[in-house]
């Protein structure tokens, strides 16, 4: 079986993935590409409509036996399946329910929240040539605005506002325990994925939670999550950001 | 008897994905049915189950689920009977990514026109109060806006024609997906079948100059053998609304291009 995990710079979704897929021990060739860049729209498999279509946006690839996987969760979960080791989701399906709904919560509404603050702060600098091989209209719209600078004041304080929502909820759910589910699993990575970068684009958020930074430094401080932040080509790796999922359309 | 209770409005869209989950699964549960163009799931009876007042939920004994594609999978793998999930890996995490994308970006869409020109004109007929009240006892600031906008017909022809785009493309897709594979994601029935089908059993009726047996011919064999299916019907003659009866669309053995019937 042949496996290409096509990776960006440690953050967000290349993030949760490098690491759930050092965490399983899983052998694959890593190919780093710049997201920044568009650069996953140039892949072979880039015509595949679960590349074109994800709702995540930009993201890491997975191919495995030449299908185009996508979607950092769903990556995670597969990774788990066919990996080694301990397990990255709870046993008992009550468990697992949870973590699956805490992680459609994530991807739902803190994703785009912090791609939108990410590449506002720090714009990704894809050429007009590479963005008009990106197939989906509502992705290029996005790449548009984030390339162009353009934001809206209403988007970006609504974006902070679910920033310090998931921040919260983080620091509900940590009272009495270490890991987001009891034990650790894919919702703390993909959940500190998101967050990483966010520390320093919405302080206000992390001021009075000190359960939440002392559960990052502990994710952090995983082999597996050091051996995927050690794959960064820059030094602040939080701060490169491309276009994510689109903020809810309905309101 | 049952500890199971699932809180639910129409086999439509969510509210139906674990309704036929736990069908085609065989678990017998208590219905629960929250008539939500009375605003029953804002109602402090619910609010006490689920606080967002998003339908559905599930309890089973103690334990409180929302969040319908995730119920979903929580009942086939808490429940005997047919499995619902492929035992190939890559297969599953073809599963997830169909029901996300059809989750998070072309039901909505659907939804968007559904609310149009079904929920919205049905509801606007209360009391005027009635609907301020309605709508303020809304507990998600986002469902609040979408609720004003349908009821008060506020999507712009901009929304309206993005959503269009979404669900002319989104039908494209699945037909494509379908003419490589008998089932949306994999060689087995599964939840994503069970999820697809919430979404476009009135596609041909609703969609009729972009479905139909000439231009998505595996798209309707798809619906109809999901149709054929025993939990399917049983599922579905739990429908009390014009709505969901448009389902019957799939009993015609020929639908034409151009059908509006």
């Amino acid at each position: 079986m042949s496996t290409t995990l096509y990776h960006g710079e440690p953050n967000g979704p290349s993030l949760t993935v490098l690491a759930a897929l050092f965490e399983k021990s899983v052998d694959a060739h890593l190919v780093a590409i710049d997201l920044t860049k568009a650069e996953r729209h140039q892949l072979a498999v880039a015509r595949q409509p679960e590349l074109a279509m994800g709702v995540e946006g930009e993201g890491p690839v997975l191919v495995v036996n030449g299908e185009a996987l996508t979607d950092s969760v769903f990556v995670a979960c597969y990774l788990d399946d066919i990996g080694h080791g301990t397990a990255l989701r709870p046993a008992d399906p009550y468990e697992r329910w949870s973590m699956m709904a805490w992680c459609r919560q994530i991807i739902e509404r803190t994703a785009p929240a912090a791609a939108y603050l990410g590449c506002k702060a720090y714009p990704p600098r894809a050429f007009p040539a590479a963005l008009d091989a990106i197939e989906s209209v509502d992705l290029r719209a996005r790449w548009d605005a984030a390339v162009a600078g353009h934001s809206h004041a209403e988007k970006i304080a609504d974006s902070e506002n679910k920033i310090i929502q998931t921040v919260a909820k983080i620091e509900a759910r940590l009272n009495g325990r270490d890991w987001l589910m009891g034990d650790f699993s894919i919702a703390d990575l993909e959940s500190y994925a998101w967050l990483a970068g966010m520390t320093e684009l919405v302080p206000a958020a992390f001021e009075a939670a000190p359960r939440t930074q002392a559960w990052m430094d502990r994710v952090k401080a995983r082999p597996a999550v050091q051996k995927a932040l050690a794959l960064a080509s820059v030094a602040a790796p939080e701060r490169c950001w491309a276009p994510g999922p689109e903020i809810n359309r309905w309101g | 008897m049952t500890d199971v209770t699932l809180y639910h409005w129409e086999p439509n869209a969510n509210s139906g994905k674990p309704m036929l989950a736990l069908m085609e699964k065989g678990v017998a549960f208590n219905s629960h049915y929250l008539d939500l163009l009375s605003f029953d799931q804002h109602k402090p009876d619910y609010l006490a189950v689920n606080p967002q007042g998003t339908i559905p939920a599930m309890t089973h004994g103690h334990r409180v689920l929302t969040e319908s594609t995730a119920i979903m999978e929580y009942v086939d793998e808490a429940f005997d009977g047919p499995q619902l999930m492929p035992t190939d890996a890559q297969a599953r995490w073809r599963v997830r990514w169909w029901m996300k994308f059809m989750d998070q970006w072309l039901a909505p869409s659907f939804s968007m026109i559904g609310w149009s020109v079904f929920v919205g004109p049905a509801v606007r007929a209360k009391d005027p109060d009635v609907l301020t009240a309605a709508i303020e006892r809304i507990p998600l600031p986002e469902r609040r806006v979408a609720w004003k906008k349908a009821i008060y017909g506020l999507f712009s022809e901009e929304e309206m024609a993005e959503s269009q785009r979404r669900v002319a493309l989104g039908i494209r897709m699945l037909e494509q997906a379908l003419s490589e594979r008998e089932w949306l994601a994999s060689d087995n029935y599964s939840l994503a079948d069970v999820n697809g089908f919430n979404l476009a059993y009135a596609l041909p009726l609703a969609q009729p100059t972009l479905s139909n047996d000439e231009l998505t011919p595996n798209i309707l064999r798809w619906l109809r053998a999901i149709y054929a299916r025993p939990a399917t019907k049983a599922c579905w003659a739990m429908g009390r609304t014009a709505m969901v009866k448009r389902v019957s669309i799939l009993e015609q053995p020929h639908i034409g291009g151009g059908n509006q019937s």
